[in-house]
């Protein structure tokens, strides 16, 4: 059942590429797009990339020099795509707020240089495996990009945290699906990369990937598709000894 | 090996994070908070533990040992004012946030300077913590608390503003509570 190229790996690596375009088509339709442009862009050029890497895969006159190109194209394509959907989810949640919209700038620049060392040194020390370069090179990519996109989605999750600030629901999906992705490719591309595994155990990890990518697509479907309940919202009752005390209080700060 | 083990048990814990943080999200949606949930805090006290005039003046009078003695149980005091007042920010935050969806533009204007404010002080707070932890260490450094204050003065007028506006009837009794 689970071996490559059979049936559920056929599905599992083109159905979420083909239902991420439909959802892009009914994004523009409902015009939530206009308010994530990146997130549509991505819908649309990452499912292109992952179906012309599939096409490379299957079809028998695709060389294999060729197959890895495209992935290496594919994958430089879904860095950029995912750094500006990144950059979108950010500027949705904290954009509105001035207060905190320079802080957390400055802070996930930090972060971002951060990572981006942590990726160097990681890769700088990952094993030498029996992988061509153009092959080996390409895990290390899968492992760096997923590095860097799961540690500022997890500085992005704890800062609007610390602040108690309330996701917009389809950012928040956005977020979510993203977020899960990234966690599990950077275990499973670090386990490829570091582990010195078997081929049967890769192809293992392959389904584990395909499968939390085509939940993510139907995760984004959930938040950007179905409509939040609408919770009826019932007076708080107020404490009247607080209340007087701090009558005074605000008096006394308000006209000094 | 080493590297690959230390990658996944951080994808592990981020993933445990998030899910946790989407669990909660659920959680306080069916719940929600208010203005119940806000602790009194003594402002002018905290404005007088503040006063760099009150520390020149114990500096004057009190044996080096003695000032710092005193002094760290000024900053302490310091630190249990700035985070009962980081709490109500966050409460704050979250009763902006839910009448930033009511249709009523002035309301929806004042809950979103009362969110702005309350974010403010959260950050000014954070700030403000690690400095006087910094001051706990070396008590006769210099420590600015004062921002912390201002904050807090221009957070209670946006949420008397916002009590104003979601219940002209009552407008003394919802100030009041912040």
């Amino acid at each position: 059942m689970l071996l490559a190229h059979s049936l559920l790996w056929h599905y599992l690596w083109v159905a979420p590429n083909l239902l991420l375009p439909v959802l892009a088509v009914l994004l523009w339709r409902f015009g939530t797009a206009r308010r994530f442009p990146a997130f549509f862009a991505f819908a649309v050029l990452s499912s292109v990339g992952q179906l012309a890497v599939y096409a490379a895969d299957v079809l028998p006159s695709v060389s294999a020099t060729t197959f890895w190109r495209v992935d290496w194209g594919d994958l430089l394509l879904e860095g950029v795509l995912k750094i500006a959907l990144v950059g979108e989810i950010f500027a949705l949640l904290f954009g509105s707020y001035t207060s905190l919209a320079r802080m957390g700038k400055t802070l996930i620049r930090g972060v971002g240089i951060v990572l981006v060392f942590a990726a160097a040194l990681a890769a700088a020390y990952a094993p030498r495996n029996g992988f061509f370069g153009v092959v080996s090179g390409a895990f290390l990519l899968q492992q760096t990009t997923y590095l860097i996109e799961c540690g500022i989605l997890v500085f992005i999750f704890l800062f609007s945290a610390y602040f108690h600030l309330a996701w917009p629901r389809q950012v928040f999906g956005v977020a979510l699906g993203l977020s899960v992705s990234a966690c599990v490719h950077l275990a499973t591309w670090a386990m490829i990369e570091n582990g010195g595994l078997l081929h049967s155990t890769r192809v293992i990890l392959d389904f584990v990937n395909m499968a939390t990518y085509h939940l993510c697509v139907l995760i984004w479907f959930y938040y950007l598709l179905v409509p939040h309940k609408v919770v009826a919202k019932s007076a708080v009752p107020l404490p009247e000894n607080n209340l007087d005390v701090w009558n005074r209080e605000l008096e006394r700060l308000v006209r000094p | 090996m080493t590297i690959a083990i230390i990658l996944v048990v951080a994808a592990a814990l981020a993933l445990i994070f998030i899910l946790r943080v989407t669990l909660s999200r659920s959680l306080q949606i069916s719940a929600g908070t208010g203005f119940a949930q806000i602790e009194p805090i003594d402002v002018e006290a905290f404005r007088n533990l503040v006063d760099p005039a009150e520390d020149d003046y114990l500096r004057r009078r009190l044996p080096a040992a003695e000032f710092r003695a005193v002094r760290r149980k000024r900053l302490r005091a310091m630190a249990a004012y700035i985070q009962a007042a980081n709490r109500n920010a966050k409460v704050l935050v979250s009763v902006g946030q839910a009448a930033l969806t009511e249709g009523d533009a002035p309301t929806a204007e004042a809950a979103r300077r009362l969110v702005d404010n309350a974010l403010s002080l959260r950050r000014n707070a954070a700030i403000a913590l690690v400095r006087i932890h910094i001051a706990l260490a070396w008590p006769n450094s210099g420590l600015a608390a004062t921002p912390i204050l201002h904050t807090y003065e221009e957070l209670s007028g946006s949420a008397m503003l916002l009590g104003r506006l979601q219940n002209p009837a009552a407008p003394v009794r919802i100030s009041a509570a912040l």
